[in-house]
């Protein structure tokens, strides 16, 4: 913070972004929608993309959206991927509720913290989209979540600097 | 949302205690929501069909410009090595026009036959034709998004198939597109059985894009590497005799299977009606 306020390459007149507000759901919401590539693949290797953007910016700042808002854009997600209705509007709130209480419980936060924090949001991620698509019929041995967990987990540094990237736009940086 | 402890404020302590049960209230409502979707499904038929017709034309236009790109580059590929590939297909069309000849032969004798025994079949014609244009490459079930929908007559409960063989039945329905249950979803039981000898089996998927397959009587394991499954009609819901995948490796009472119509590739999709239409009221 203090780097960026004495760096000289600010220009005047540089702020903000007019929807500064709106744009971090917005892009949750936009990465919520990469499941519409025209991608057929039979493995279901790739990493929950939506879920991994929505951990990053709550990680980077505490307020991107009022906590309430992850419930409708769970609803998105849940509708664009062909999820169980209601798995990530449960899952995107409690999330947002249990990072609000670590919140209040570190003292102080680095890279690998946060990476581990990620990490753990995930496997809960994987564990319950797992046991849901064994209610609804289709139990598979546990061990089929470790490839697809072990790729968002190191998917998750990528989703972060992006996060950042887009961060710094919106604000104008 | 502000974290830390609001001060004296009165406003700021309320608005922080609102937001946590805004929270706690979403969680509820989305429980509720998932108890819902996974007991009765059908209930969200309607939003899970609207949801489809927005990504589904979105996933067919940009099929069209991966599968224009990929043309290119296979196209330019087989230019090279022509003259060998011509003699290739040269011999296999000359093959092939011989058994094509046998097998004539046998369908007006087949037909003979079922003459004399006054057996009659039900037509199976072609409800629409779509292509695979996405999947569900982040989930542990086996999803694929078919470019055509209710427009096109497509209905909850419909067998899809390929040239090459089964690929799977209709479970959400857009107006634009569908969503299709693939055979290597795990919750895809389809009653079939060995085309060499016609021993019933059972096939189910194991997430992974490829099959499980059980026989139904317990006891000396019936499967060779390469032998083909077809499906038998039990269950009223899959016509018979559509093959579904090819056997690569044997295991303790049964085998894993690979499918025939491979999802990435297949060219189109047949949208069929179920082979006895009472079955398809039942499925779920």
């Amino acid at each position: 913070m203090v780097r960026a306020a004495l760096a000289t390459k600010r220009r005047i007149g540089q702020g903000p972004k007019r929807l500064a507000t709106v744009v971090p759901a917005a892009t949750v919401v936009a990465t919520s929608l990469l499941a519409a590539l025209p991608i057929v693949d039979q493995s279901g290797w790739y990493p929950d993309f939506g879920f991994l953007v929505l951990i990053g910016w709550r990680l980077l700042r505490s307020d991107p959206w009022p906590g309430w808002w992850a419930a409708p854009m769970g609803l998105a997600n849940d509708l664009l991927n062909g999820f169980p209705i209601g798995f990530s509007v449960v899952l995107w709130t409690a999330t947002m509720l249990a990072l609000d209480l670590v919140d209040r419980r570190t003292m102080w936060r680095d890279y690998w913290i946060e990476w581990g924090l990620a990490a753990v949001l995930i496997a809960i991620d994987e564990c319950l989209q797992w046991w849901v698509a064994g209610l609804a019929g289709a139990r598979l041995p546990i061990e089929t979540i470790v490839p697809p967990l072990a790729i968002s987990i190191c998917a998750f540094p990528l989703c972060g600097w992006l996060v950042a990237r887009v961060d710094r736009w919106r604000l104008g940086r | 949302m502000a974290t830390a402890r609001p001060g004296w404020s009165r406003r700021a302590q309320y608005s922080l205690f609102f937001s946590f049960l805004a929270l706690i209230a979403g969680i509820l409502v989305g429980a509720f929501l998932l108890a819902l979707s996974v007991l009765a499904p059908a209930r969200f038929e309607a939003v899970r069909g609207a949801a489809l017709d927005i990504t589904g034309p979105i996933s067919s236009s940009l099929h069209q410009v991966t599968a224009t790109a990929a043309g290119l580059v296979t196209g330019a590929g087989d230019y090279w090595d022509a003259a060998g590939q011509n003699g290739k297909l040269k011999r296999e069309g000359a093959a092939m026009r011989r058994q094509i000849l046998q097998a004539r032969a046998i369908i007006q004798e087949n037909r003979q036959l079922k003459a004399t025994l006054k057996l009659r079949e039900a037509q199976q014609d072609a409800i629409a034709v779509g292509r695979l244009v996405g999947s569900s490459f982040n989930s542990p079930r086996r999803f694929a998004i078919l470019s055509v929908g209710t427009s096109d007559g497509v209905r909850v409960g419909m067998p899809v198939r390929s040239p090459d063989g089964l690929v799977g039945r209709v479970v959400d329905a857009g107006a634009l597109a569908s969503r299709v249950l693939l055979v290597s979803d795990r919750a895809n039981i389809v009653p079939a059985r060995l085309l060499r000898g016609g021993i019933p089996v059972i096939s189910q998927g194991r997430g992974d894009g490829t099959i499980d397959v059980r026989p139904l009587e317990v006891g000396r394991n019936p499967f060779k590497r390469g032998d083909i499954i077809i499906t038998s009609g039990t269950g009223g819901l899959y016509p018979p005799l559509v093959p579904i995948a090819r056997i690569v490796k044997l295991d303790d009472d049964g085998a894993v299977a690979i499918p025939l119509a491979d999802p990435a590739n297949v060219s189109f999709a047949i949208v069929e009606p179920p082979y006895e239409p009472a079955a398809a009221a039942e499925a779920p």
